[in-house]
């Protein structure tokens, strides 16, 4: 191991029980977050982004399951858990304190009786990191005011049904960041704000990152966002992990048919078609006898082997991976299996 | 009245008390005219009162002051009885779409809902071939239909409640970031479908959204709010092309570019 990871989610299975089957949404993930770096996850909605966060911290809903795979915490470069495997007692402090994650929907996960600023200091008090109240106010109207909210002392007492969508959002990423964790997930949590406060709050994260070696793993389908915060991006698409890549090099030189279509069909200002451009075809449903590669009825350059194997993932250089059966080789392989 | 003017609003106004001192006018003296068949996008700030003018338009919560106009006929002070019939025609999908599907009824019947309501068909196998397409128009499988909300993804809430919302062929549609939590190319699927809507079916649509470069790929016109009063509102190519209101200025010069 050459780089000092914080976090390895390794071979990563997630189940979700539907009419008494088993449906695998996650499928052998593998992703490495290294001390103080920002990795992106990108991906095509559906595709288990959401559930490979939720088993980090544990907090699948019921109906899903971890059915495999492992999540290596690397206290210290020594010193590694499995968080898989930990106990309830112990994942639960771990999450308060160490790993803090801010969630997609957070209407749903902001508690409706209660006036935000409380539900913000009530972290501090779960995990003792404040007692003073007064103190541990003041903590939370000055955090408050970092993420954007107008009035932080006026808006401690709102409750959070009186906030704007964007206003929620940026609660959830106070109450995740008011501890200082070590890693952050981030699950859309900027989707509903506008770019200039969403330009403040990644400025936050990014801060957080180089001062304080906290690390972030940023769920988003906002390219911008990727390009402007992230230093490793991967592409998942169907459950796996399609393409890796540093940023700069995922931009300029995406291998996978899946993430050039999605660079291309984001809209721009300026020279805007009649209709913007899609990947033909729709998400396929996950069957478990399929053999090929997931992507290749939706695919321009299909040739047979991707209806036959399921591709493995490949080096391109530069810290590039890419799991598909042409992007280094071009459409035609022919024989060239075992011959690199 | 003017024939094309679809929803008219004026002078609305809407304020929320913070505590015992303080309030905050979310709305203030707003009018603006909906014309038919026209993509009206709605941008500003967050918490510049985006989401509350929508609910005001289409009545959901009512005006402290100000009244509005639904094909020339004044909604302002309608009782939710009177208001029924004017429902079926306008709809909203709402931005937190996990608290707005109701998380006991399965999809077919959230979807079928307003089709029963408004006794589009007369008979099931015709409200089941409406939910198919429905669902094929917003890139859903149809494994979904027996599922409860809390088991999709964020998207696909977000495009359940989409399906709902056009289900009943409503003249009006608002959509409150309704492609925002979605990765780029279903979210072109779903901007490519409003556009065809409007097209073919001549779909109002009030599309409120802080993405600039998604607004400016559907809308027509172009509606700048900052604390709770439109700021300026112009045709979208002059909006983009040459703003004039120092606000607007600084919103577009902020989007955030590809770095690469
Ligand atoms: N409780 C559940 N029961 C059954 N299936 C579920 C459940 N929750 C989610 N799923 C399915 O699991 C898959 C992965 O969901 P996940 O929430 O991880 O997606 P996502 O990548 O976060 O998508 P989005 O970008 O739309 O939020 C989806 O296809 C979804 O329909
Ligand atoms: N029920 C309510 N009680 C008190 N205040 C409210 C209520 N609803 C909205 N507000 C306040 O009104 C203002 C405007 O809110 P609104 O939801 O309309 O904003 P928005 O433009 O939709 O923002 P966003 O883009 O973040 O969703 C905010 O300051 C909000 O806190
Ligand atoms: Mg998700
Ligand atoms: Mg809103």
């Amino acid at each position: 191991m050459n780089k000092d990871l914080l976090l390895e989610i390794k071979d990563l299975t997630v189940s979700v029980k539907r009419k008494k089957e088993a449906v695998p949404v996650v499928r052998g993930v593998d992703i490495d977050i290294p001390r103080g770096g920002i990795v992106g996850l990108v991906g095509e909605s559906g595709c288990g982004k959401s559930m490979t966060a939720k088993s980090v911290n544990r907090i699948l809903p019921p109906f899903a399951e971890t059915t495999g795979g492992s999540i290596l915490w690397h206290d210290s470069p020594g010193e590694t858990t499995d968080l898989l495997k930990l106990k309830e007692k112990e994942i639960r402090k771990k999450c308060g304190t160490e790993i803090a994650m801010v969630f997609q929907e957070p209407m749903t996960s902001l508690n409706p009786m209660m006036r935000v600023g409380d539900q913000i200091r009530e972290v501090l008090k779960i995990h003792k990191i404040e007692k003073d109240p007064a103190v541990s106010k003041e903590r939370v109207v000055k955090m408050l005011g970092a993420v954007g909210i107008p009035q932080p002392e006026l808006r401690y007492n709102s409750w959070p049904h009186e906030l704007s969508g964007g206003m929620r959002q940026r609660v959830m990423i106070a109450m995740a960041m008011i501890c200082s964790p070590k890693l952050l997930i981030a699950d859309e949590a900027t989707t509903a704000v506008d770019v200039t406060i969403e330009a403040q709050i990644l400025d936050l994260i990014r801060d957080m990152c180089h001062a304080s070696h906290m690390s972030a793993l940023v769920i988003t389908h906002n390219m911008g966002v990727v390009s402007a915060i992230c230093d490793h991006v991967y592409v998942m698409y169907l459950g796996s992990i399609v393409e890796k890549a540093p940023v700069r090099e995922l931009f300029t030189n995406p291998l996978h048919p899946y993430t050039r279509g999605l660079l291309s069909s984001i809209p721009r200002i300026g020279n805007n078609p009649e209709y913007l451009e899609t990947i033909p075809g729709n998400i396929p449903v996950v069957r478990k006898p399929f053999s090929g590669c997931d992507f290749c009825m939706r695919c321009s350059d299909d040739v047979r082997k991707c209806f036959m194997e399921s591709p493995e993932m490949r080096e391109a250089g530069n810290d590039h991976y890419v799991r598909c059966h042409t992007a280094l080789t071009g459409p035609d392989p022919g024989e060239s299996k075992g011959t690199e | 009245m003017e024939e094309r003017v679809l929803l008219s609003a004026s002078h609305l106004c809407k304020k929320f008390r913070l505590d015992r001192k303080n309030s905050i006018y979310a709305v203030r003296d707003v009018s603006l005219d909906i014309y038919r068949g026209e993509t009206l996008a709605l941008v500003g700030e967050s918490g510049c009162g985006k989401s509350t003018l929508a609910r005001l338009l289409l009545r959901i919560i009512k005006a402290d002051e100000g009244s509005v106009l639904f094909e020339g006929r004044d909604i302002t002070g309608l009782s939710e009885k009177a208001l029924l019939p004017y429902r079926k025609e306008m709809q909203m999908v709402f931005q937190d779409p996990a608290s707005s599907l109701d998380p006991r009824m399965r999809i077919r019947d959230i979807i079928a809902e307003p089709l029963e309501t408004w006794r589009i068909y007369d008979d099931r196998r015709k409200i089941d071939d409406r939910i198919t397409e429905l669902l094929e128009m917003v890139e859903l499988n149809e494994d979904c239909l027996d599922r409860y909300p809390h088991q999709f993804s964020g998207g696909q809430k977000q495009r359940i409640g989409i399906a709902r919302a056009i289900a009943a062929e409503p003249k009006l549609i608002v959509c409150d970031e309704s492609v925002s939590a979605l990765d780029v190319c279903v979210q072109a699927q779903i901007l490519n479908l409003l556009k065809r809507l409007k097209d073919r079916l001549k779909l109002t649509c009030l599309f409120i959204s802080h993405d600039l470069s998604v607004v400016s790929f559907i809308a027509d016109r172009v509606c700048v709010m900052k604390n709770g009063a439109i700021c300026e509102m112009d045709a979208a190519e002059k909006i983009y092309a040459s703003p004039e209101h120092e606000y607007t200025k600084y919103l577009l010069s902020s989007i955030p570019k590809l770095i690469f």
